[in-house]
């Protein structure tokens, strides 16, 4: 019997046109999209960034700037236009029937009301509900979205909660009004793993017990693959491909959705076994679009018509929608297979005969504490007791030349401390470092020019690591004259080689910061760090704040710069998948100490640290297919002023054994040639358990 | 089977200051036959049926044609709806039976499902009843349809049961209603899987009092 009762969308968009007036004239950022919602339904969309994306959530919500504007097309919510109706009318369509998520929680609250009373504002002026009573729904929603201690959060002022618990408040009170619709904007991009696992799990269990339409907006496919029921792939404002989620990642047919697809690291993957392909060029400014097809430009595929002609969203199979002239050609030449990656000509591989020399990296019982200063009368004449934040205590490690560290953890975890303590930023409290066979416990203003040049960092943020006022020249050329001795004039030729190592031409050399996109900020910022040749190389999330296409390109960048200034690196970030990808050993972190640590394919499989197990089920993975285990972990990342006793992860841990735990510091175990895990269950126990991620086959 | 987990949720509301005109056309472009009537947020304040939509002649009688024209494009929803007070509505935590007895007492085609504040909850009509009916008679399910007939006593039913059960086979859909004008007897329906007819006829038959009264294959 095939009389499925379809009912009507709760949102249906048809041909949506958006343009921001701008001096430079009209610029457009949506056009013709299309498309529907259904009750109890996620609709992903997902894209590089300045693709349109949340342009058209605002459009929805009608929340555009003022010089934005519908200019086309019409937007169907339960069966009314939105498009053309008042301001009054659309303030309560928002209030009852439509509620909105957005990426920043803290942003969404006020810093100055409690949980309970902003909660509850909600309930009084949409609904004209009693105090109490709104108060008593308010709790009954923060249980619901399985808040810990739902009574005395409702008591509390937002900056009092984690960001994990903040997201959810603002979930809760978008639900309180019982919403049609809910439009989530990357509600989960600044939050940990961790903590965003815990989020995807509510969302979709809200969306079935509340029949909600969802429209969730993320550049991160793996999020994407495990909360949509289909998926929209936007590029320069169109929506270029649609289909459910299992069509879509399982054969992909826009040259675009390939590509993304592409560039990511599977978690798995090494760099020895596959090279990310990049995708050429950017994204076009709104401003000048190409005549034909929007995404010619970057295609592998292009042909002389894509040129010419503008393509048409069509249906190609039945509920999969594409715009491309080559589709049922790629369709029929068999979409290349995603899963399996061969090792190609591209991959880079290491030279094995370092791993007998000596580290040149060797730190022994670090520590960095950060002195707390307590508010007693005592502390003020020095009498007071010394409170410390042991953000990097007792960790030891070894690195060999012209390998990577990678550094993992949930943040506060002393990742980015470790590395500011490596490079003299912050000074030890105790323990032993040597590089070289020099000692650098000291702070890098006491360091020689020698010892300087050869450590060097790459920061998260490419904006604030440049020096808006200097050019580019300038900038990289500064190491050399400094730190090379190298005049003038060779410094400049030598700049303009290192342009050409990091993929950008002389062209670049006058300009300043504000003229690039970040993926180029990130890449001046790699030329002017290995520009005074040095040999330890700190990269703290280098790629974070990056789009995936670029994430590719700059990856594999360090990988190429690595190996041929054979540069050891440590690497630190918060996805498992990238540091998987391109690192040979990887240190696992909670709360400044290190739960295991080992070769990169140890760690990403059984016996695990339960801590990684935890962090490993928690990542997403962009195949809705994978079969994944679920351990979430409670609560965020204690204090680190006053860290549990025994193992500090106890608190947490999902397979605390007994008191052992919260007594007794654990014992590093052996588990194979340089693994590591601290943890007091026996090995032979934690080789049991299985694999966190079973990857579909195929 | 509570009202809860068959009713619509999010069902399309409108405003009471919306033109009957505007309405209409909502209708019929969204293929719905009821509309809640709502103001503060989500509150009840009315219901509107395609029948409300209609107006009486007599009504227009003394308007000429231009008036008409006027008096239908003033005219609101708040002037036709069938005000809250009187709008028969449900609990979600109800029954589905109760929502069917209220309908057929009450000759009404839906009920709003409202909370304990009057707000809409969603709204549960006819159609999601059938749409119940059909899926408790397992129309979406194949097998051999048998209706047995058995006198209305303790332990007749169980026995039907226990004799097919115990071959094994698979049973999609079961339910059981009186005879229709035959106040001593019991029509049970069941659907077997995995039985071939003579099979399941030969142990049917085999059961005392108990009478095939239709057998299909669907």
């Amino acid at each position: 019997m095939s009389d499925k009762r379809r009912p009507r969308p709760v949102l249906k968009i048809d041909r949506l046109a958006i343009l921001y007036e701008t001096r430079k004239g009209d610029v457009s950022a949506v056009r013709d999209v299309s498309f529907a919602i259904h009750r109890g339904e996620v609709l992903g969309l997902v894209g590089e960034s300045g693709c349109g994306k949340s342009t058209v959530a605002f459009g929805i919500a009608n929340f555009l700037d003022r010089n934005g504007k519908i200019v086309n097309g019409s937007i169907l919510f339960q069966g009314q236009e939105l498009r053309g109706r008042s301001k009054e009318t659309l303030r309560h369509l928002r209030g009852n029937q439509m509620s909105m998520v957005y990426q920043d929680p803290l942003s969404a609250l006020n810093p100055c009301l409690r949980i309970g009373k902003q909660m509850a504002e909600t309930l009084i002026v949409h609904k004209n509900m009693k105090t109490g009573k709104a108060q008593a729904k308010c709790l009954e929603m923060l249980k619901r979205v399985y808040m810990p201690d739902p009574m005395t959060m409702l008591a509390r002022y937002p900056h009092q909660l984690s960001g994990g618990q903040q997201q959810r408040v603002v979930i809760g009170m978008a639900l309180l009004n019982n919403p049609a619709l809910l439009i989530t904007d990357e509600p989960t991009t600044a939050l940990d793993v961790t903590v965003e696992a815990g989020v995807l799990d509510l969302i979709s269990d809200l969306r079935t017990d509340f029949d909600t339409a969802i429209l969730y907006i993320s550049h991160n496919l793996g999020v994407i693959a495990s909360v949509s029921d289909r998926v929209g792939v936007m590029y320069t404002g169109e929506l270029v491909e649609q289909a459910p989620v299992n069509t879509i990642f399982a054969t992909p047919l826009h040259p675009y959705t390939l590509a993304l697809m592409e560039c990511v690291p599977r978690l798995g993957e090494s760099k020895d076994l596959s090279y990310l392909p990049p995708i050429r060029g950017r994204v076009p400014s709104p401003m000048n679009i190409p005549p034909g097809c929007v995404f010619e430009p970057r295609c592998d595929y292009a042909r002389d018509i894509c040129r010419v002609k503008h393509p048409q969203l069509r249906q190609i199979a039945e509920d999969h929608a594409i715009r491309c002239h080559l589709a049922e050609r790629i369709a029929s030449n068999g979409a290349k297979k995603l899963k399996k990656r061969t090792p190609a000509e591209q991959t880079i591989t290491l030279e094995t005969t370092y791993d007998t020399e000596e580290p040149i990296l060797r730190a022994d019982k670090l520590k960095t504490y950060y002195t707390q200063r307590s508010n007693s009368v005592l502390s003020l004449i020095g009498l007071g007791t010394k409170r410390h934040v042991k953000a990097v205590d007792d960790i030891s490690f070894k690195l060999r030349r012209a390998r990577t560290l990678g550094v993992v953890g949930e943040s506060g975890c002393g990742k980015s401390t470790l590395a500011k303590t490596i490079v003299g930023l912050e000074s030890p409290h105790d323990g032993e470092m040597e590089f070289l066979g020099l000692d650098i416990m000291k702070p890098v203003r006491n360091r020689g020019d020698a010892l300087i040049r050869e450590l060097q960092m790459i920061f998260q943020n490419p904006d604030s690591t440049l020096n808006p006022s200097f050019s580019v020249g300038h900038q990289i050329g500064r190491p050399l004259r400094r730190l090379r001795r190298i005049s003038r004039h060779e410094a400049r030729k030598e700049v303009n080689r290192l342009l050409e190592a990091v993929r950008l031409n002389g062209s670049y050399y006058n300009r300043v910061p504000r003229q690039l996109s970040g993926g180029e900020k990130q890449r001046v910022a790699l030329a002017r760090a290995v520009a005074a040749h040095p040999k330890l190389v700190l990269c703290d999330e280098p790629t974070s704040s990056l789009d995936v296409s670029v994430q590719a390109a700059i990856l594999n960048l360090l990988l190429e710069l690595q190996q041929e200034f054979e540069i050891t690196m440590v690497f630190i970030s918060h996805d498992l998948s990238v540091v998987r990808f391109f690192s040979d050993f990887v240190a696992v972190m909670y709360l400044g100490k290190v739960c295991e640590i080992g070769p990169a394919e140890a760690i990403y499989s059984p016996p695990y640290h339960p801590y990684t197990e935890a962090l490993l089920s928690a990542v997403p993975i962009p195949d809705p297919l994978a079969k994944q285990k679920a351990i979430r972990l409670s609560g965020a990342v204690p204090s680190a002023l006053d860290p549990p006793t025994g193992c500090r992860f106890h608190t947490r841990c999902p397979r605390l054994i007994g008191d052992i735990c919260a007594e007794k510091e654990p014992p590093g175990a052996d588990a194979g040639p340089d693994h590591k895990i601290y943890c007091h269950i026996p090995l032979t126990e934690l080789r049991d358990v299985e694999p966190v991620v079973t990857l579909s086959e195929d | 089977m509570l009202v809860r987990d068959y009713m619509t949720k999010h069902p399309m509301m409108v405003e009471p200051e919306m033109r009957v005109l505007d309405a209409q056309r909502a209708m019929g472009e969204n293929d719905v036959r009821h509309l809640p009537v709502v103001k503060q947020g989500k509150r009840l304040a009315g219901l509107v049926s395609r029948g409300r939509l209609l107006i009486h002649p007599a009504k227009l009688e003394s308007l000429n044609v231009w008036e008409i024209s006027r008096y239908v494009s003033d005219l609101k929803l708040k002037d036709v709806m069938v005000p809250a007070q009187d709008v028969i509505v449900i609990d979600k935590m109800a029954p589905l039976e109760e929502a069917a007895r209220i309908m057929v007492n009450n000759k009404v085609r839906c009920l709003p499902v409202v909370d304990e504040d009057g707000n809409i909850e969603g709204i549960i009509t006819k159609a999601d009843l059938l749409a119940q009916l059909m899926e408790m008679l397992g129309a979406r399910r194949s097998g051999i349809r048998v209706t047995v007939r058995m006198p209305n006593a303790d332990g007749e039913a169980a026995r039907l049961m226990h004799a097919v059960g115990a071959k094994g086979w698979k049973i999609p859909a079961i339910c059981g209603v009186p005879s229709p004008r035959k106040p001593d007897m019991w029509d049970a329906m069941i659907k077997v899987r995995d039985a071939s007819r003579q099979e399941l006829i030969a142990v049917i038959e085999g059961l005392e009092n108990h009478e095939i009264v239709d057998l299909r294959e669907t």
